[in-house]
């Protein structure tokens, strides 16, 4: 299923709108609920269970750990100070049985489904055995919604959240449509209150998510279609083309893989939108990040925050970890110690982001490419300061804010040719092509894509960087928009929706890239 | 309330300039003017063979959707170097198919036509209402012609090449769906008897008429199809076909012919083929039309060299 | 206070920390500088800061953390 596809646009979504119309307040969030579970059961079928188990698993177990809870601040009243903290204690373990047997029972259905495979893969490789791999189709969505449900038992436990008695909630936060499939990733803190309003569909929010969704099919059918039509030639048979050519290819996947995916999470926060509730974003203009870190805190932004909220804090403060930094801390130095820390952390981090996109080795690359910047990042920081300051560099010039944006660019474009690339051999074959025939003359421009096809792309483009500097800006485009004169609007509209039409690279002879992140 | 009501009266305005201007732009972008002419006959789709080049397509094939899912055009290039083109719409009543034939000959010089039977039975006051909404399309061909913007916009810039994808198909449909079909006794289960009426028996002589006038060798052909087709059907056809010398291939009296294996070569339980299903009957009518030895081989004629190129678009559109 | 300016001062020095309110929601602290900076306040005043406690709302700006610290404090 593609959130860009007309059965979703047009049938799904459109219908549901005009029935929620019709639907009493009481009964909207059961409505949402059923197109919901329609959706996924007409996509996974009878793997449906799997979403019902994950979601009954952290609805009772956040139930329980609230019990628990109470229960422990009735003893805790009447005892001293000694005596609260043992109870706290006994509690605490209680709890965090709990919560470790959810985590366990939801991870091991994802590690079935997604993991499985490649687990076995690898023992064939160390062992030289022969066990069988078989094609295990997943659950729509699997790798989204555990980790939503993750979020949300550890923010009960946590007591950060208090845990949901309304089950329709739950059942809607796991499974609700626009988000089942490629995120966002969002805390149950994002989106409780948004179920709460219930609102009507009014015709401001009606307008406002339509224009949203079309600004993201824009992205999608008239830049990265057509980008398309270069990226999969250059990924199939890179030997055949010069390494600046590949390195064109990868600029291309890159700025398609932006397209497509912030494209998604246009026509995502879109349909949420009509009905009046607000998603949080995943992405804030990556592409003038001026390194590694600040480009993941702005790419997939709710997915960066699940691993510093669940991975990258409770590994670097974890016991072990503590007690390793202190021992640092007393015989290096403070910076060494908190750097290890960090690094220790982050590399849990990266090895799970890197394995969460994809069971494979590129995917792990991938994500060790990334985790080895940001370190290298981190401990170069003081050493590229001082020498700035040494040779009198000021660093808060724009020439030196725009090499930083262009250095974070590129490096990023390697990353997501790793990513790309179908397998080790290949990824590296390009990487070294890039870096021995590197030869500008000799850049191949017309692969899949004619002169015409790269002015549209320019022009389109440009539409985005100009929008996206608007909002780098803190502008808010739409509601400025809103404000301009009928006239204008309609002329705005008209043209997006006719240069769509026009524009898009579909029909025969273009292949569409397939929703990418639904994979993951 | 008023509010809602002018919320109301601005989204349907909003919806008619929009669907004015596409029309407008429908008529901008079609690739040949001429089509216009043919407005509200039938869909434009099946006009596309007026876009292409004068006298080069050999092979026209007529009738419904058995047509554009059982012949591929592109495979017969492919596999024989022959040039051919599916005019075609789903439900065709055979007075459309007349005239399809009459502008395929407007702009080309075919030597074979092929014809699907199923037309002569049907009903033209029973086709279902539904089909009607195809005529739409006829008003907004822009989604099918979009990319047309290339030969228009920018014109000053020479591409080097004329190609346009938007025809690679020549008129075939690729769906690649499968939906076993299990109604193996489809021949015989149905005693109902059926006739050719009078009318329809007309345009099929109109037609006869026509391909002679032309020098063009008719040939009549049944595709494999469970839902529709009966021994009754066979039997009038081939009565039909005899009556004006014409060859009839029964693929569904001679199932031996092709060997349809239903389980996996039907999209939809047995009414139409699939892709695999077309490559079988698509092989096998190349097969049999070249041994008529009227068709030429141009796979390595330098003026038919863009069908080379429509062939590797027309793979990967497939993936 | 002055204490926790100090250490801020030591891991970032181009922020005026009496002033700023987005320390981490405008980037000046990375999630690596709040390790470190975690370390330093635990070992400089003796609390623990749990994993609960660090949300951007706790470290936005040094008056906060300050009353992060002392609320921490408290507990103990």
């Amino acid at each position: 299923m593609s959130y860009f596809s007309l059965k979703y646009l047009i049938i799904f979504l459109l219908t549901i709108v005009v029935v929620y119309i019709f639907t009493p307040k009481k009964l909207r969030n059961l409505l949402l609920l059923l197109a919901s579970y329609a959706l996924f059961i007409k996509v996974s079928k009878k793997l449906v269970v799997f979403l019902l188990l994950s979601t009954l698993s952290i609805y009772f177990s956040a139930l329980l750990m609230n019990k628990l809870d109470l229960k422990r601040n009735k003893e805790i009243e009447k005892v001293s100070k000694e005596e609260k903290k043992i109870i706290k204690e006994k509690y605490k373990s209680k709890k965090r049985i709990i919560l470790i047997l959810t985590i366990l029972f939801n991870v091991a259905f994802l590690f079935y489904f997604k993991y499985l495979n490649f687990f076995k893969e690898i023992i064939n490789i160390i062992f030289s055995s022969d066990l069988k791999i078989l094609k295990i189709i997943a659950p729509m969505g699997i790798s989204f919604y555990t980790l939503r449900a993750l979020s949300y038992v550890i923010d009960v436990y946590n007591e950060k959240e208090e845990a949901e008695r309304n089950i329709i909630k739950i059942m809607l936060y796991l499974s609700f449509f626009p988000i089942i499939l490629e995120g966002p990733i969002a805390s149950y803190a994002d989106v409780k209150n948004e179920f709460d309003k219930k609102s009507s569909v009014t015709y401001h929010n009606f307008c406002f998510g339509c224009q949203r969704i079309l600004y993201g099919l824009f992205k999608k059918l008239v830049i990265a279609d057509r980008l398309n039509q270069f990226v999969k030639i250059i990924f199939k048979s890179y030997m055949n083309y010069s390494g600046s050519t590949i390195f064109l290819g990868a600029i291309f996947y890159t700025i398609l893989l932006y397209m497509e995916f912030s494209g998604t999470m246009d026509v995502v926060n879109g349909s949420a939108e009509i009905f009046g509730i607000k998603l949080p974003e995943n992405f804030r203009q990556p592409f003038f990040s001026k390194n590694i870190s600040e480009f993941w805190s702005r790419w997939h932004i709710t997915l960066g925050l699940w691993f510093k909220n669940y991975i990258f804090y409770p590994v670097s403060l974890s016991k072990p970890v503590k007690k390793l930094s202190t021992f640092l801390r007393n015989k290096v130095s403070v910076r060494f110690s908190s750097l290890t820390m960090g690094a220790i952390a982050l590399f849990a981090v990266w090895t799970l982001n890197g394995l969460w996109h994809g069971a494979g080795f590129t995917y792990m690359l991938f994500g060790y490419y990334h985790f080895i910047l940001i370190l290298l990042g981190n401990i170069f920081e003081p050493l590229i300061i001082k020498t700035c300051d040494k040779l009198k560099i000021s660093r808060n010039t724009k020439i030196y804010k725009f090499l930083q944006i262009i250095k974070t660019s590129i490096l990023v474009f390697i990353g997501e040719l790793i990513f790309r690339a179908k397998n080790l051999t290949v990824a590296f074959g390009m990487l070294k092509r890039i870096f021995l025939n590197f030869n500008i003359t000799n850049t191949n421009f017309s692969i899949g894509l004619d002169i015409k096809d790269y002015i549209v792309l320019v022009f389109a483009l440009i539409i985005v960087l100009v929008i996206s500097i608007l909002k780098e800006k803190n502008m808010n485009v739409r509601e400025e928009l809103s404000k301009k004169h009928i006239v204008i609007r309609w002329i705005i509209y008209y043209a997006l929706i006719i240069g769509i039409i026009i524009f898009g690279a579909y029909g025969p002879g273009y292949a569409p890239v397939e929703p990418i992140y639904a994979d993951f | 309330m008023k509010n809602i009501m002018n919320n109301v009266f601005k989204s349907i305005i909003f919806m008619f300039i929009l669907l004015v201007l596409l029309g407008i732009l429908s008529y901008v972008l079609l690739t040949n003017k001429e089509n216009v002419k043919k407005y509200g006959i039938n869909v434009v789709s099946n006009n596309e063979i007026l876009s292409e080049e004068k006298n080069t397509i050999d092979v026209i094939a007529i009738g419904d959707s058995l047509i554009y899912s059982s012949i591929s055009p592109m495979i017969l290039w492919k596999n024989y170097g022959f040039t051919s083109f599916d005019c075609a719409s789903a439900a065709q009543v055979i007075s459309d198919t007349y005239k399809e034939l009459k502008y395929g000959v407007e702009t080309q010089k075919p030597k074979v036509v092929i014809m699907e039977a199923d037309v002569l039975f049907r009903n033209p006051k029973k086709v279902p209402w539904y089909y009607k909404f195809t005529k739409i399309e006829n008003y907004l061909s822009l989604f099918h012609h979009h990319n047309n913007w290339k030969k228009y916009l920018f014109s000053f810039i020479n591409t080097n090449s004329n190609f346009t994808k938007e025809n690679i198909f020549k008129g075939f449909k690729y769906i690649n769906k499968t939906k076993p079909g299990t109604n193996f006794n489809y021949m015989h289960a149905n005693t109902k008897k059926y006739v050719i009426s009078d009318e329809n028996a007309e345009y099929f002589e109109k037609i006869v008429d026509l391909c002679n006038e032309n020098d063009i060798k008719l040939l009549l052909v049944s595709f494999p199809n469970m839902r529709r087709w009966t021994y009754s059907k066979s039997e009038e056809a081939s009565e039909l076909a005899k009556k004006y010398n014409i060859e009839f291939i029964d693929f569904n009296k001679n199932q031996d012919l092709l060997n349809i294996d239903w389980k996996t070569e039907s999209r939809d339980g047995g009414g139409h083929l699939n892709y695999s299903g077309a490559i079988k009957a698509t092989n096998f009518i190349g097969e049999y039309i070249k041994k008529y030895g009227i068709l030429k081989d141009h796979r390595n004629d330098k003026k038919y060299n863009n069908w080379n190129e429509a062939y590797k678009y027309y793979i990967e559109s497939l993936k | 206070m002055e204490k926790l300016i100090e250490i801020l001062e030591g891991l970032n020095p181009e922020v005026d920390y009496k002033t700023c309110e987005d320390l981490v929601d405008g980037r000046h602290l990375d999630s690596l500088t709040i390790l470190a900076l975690i370390s330093e306040i635990e070992e400089n005043f003796d609390v623990m800061i749990p994993t609960v406690e660090i949300i951007p709302d706790n470290f936005n700006s040094a008056k906060k953390i300050w009353k992060l610290i002392e609320r921490l404090e408290d507990d103990n």
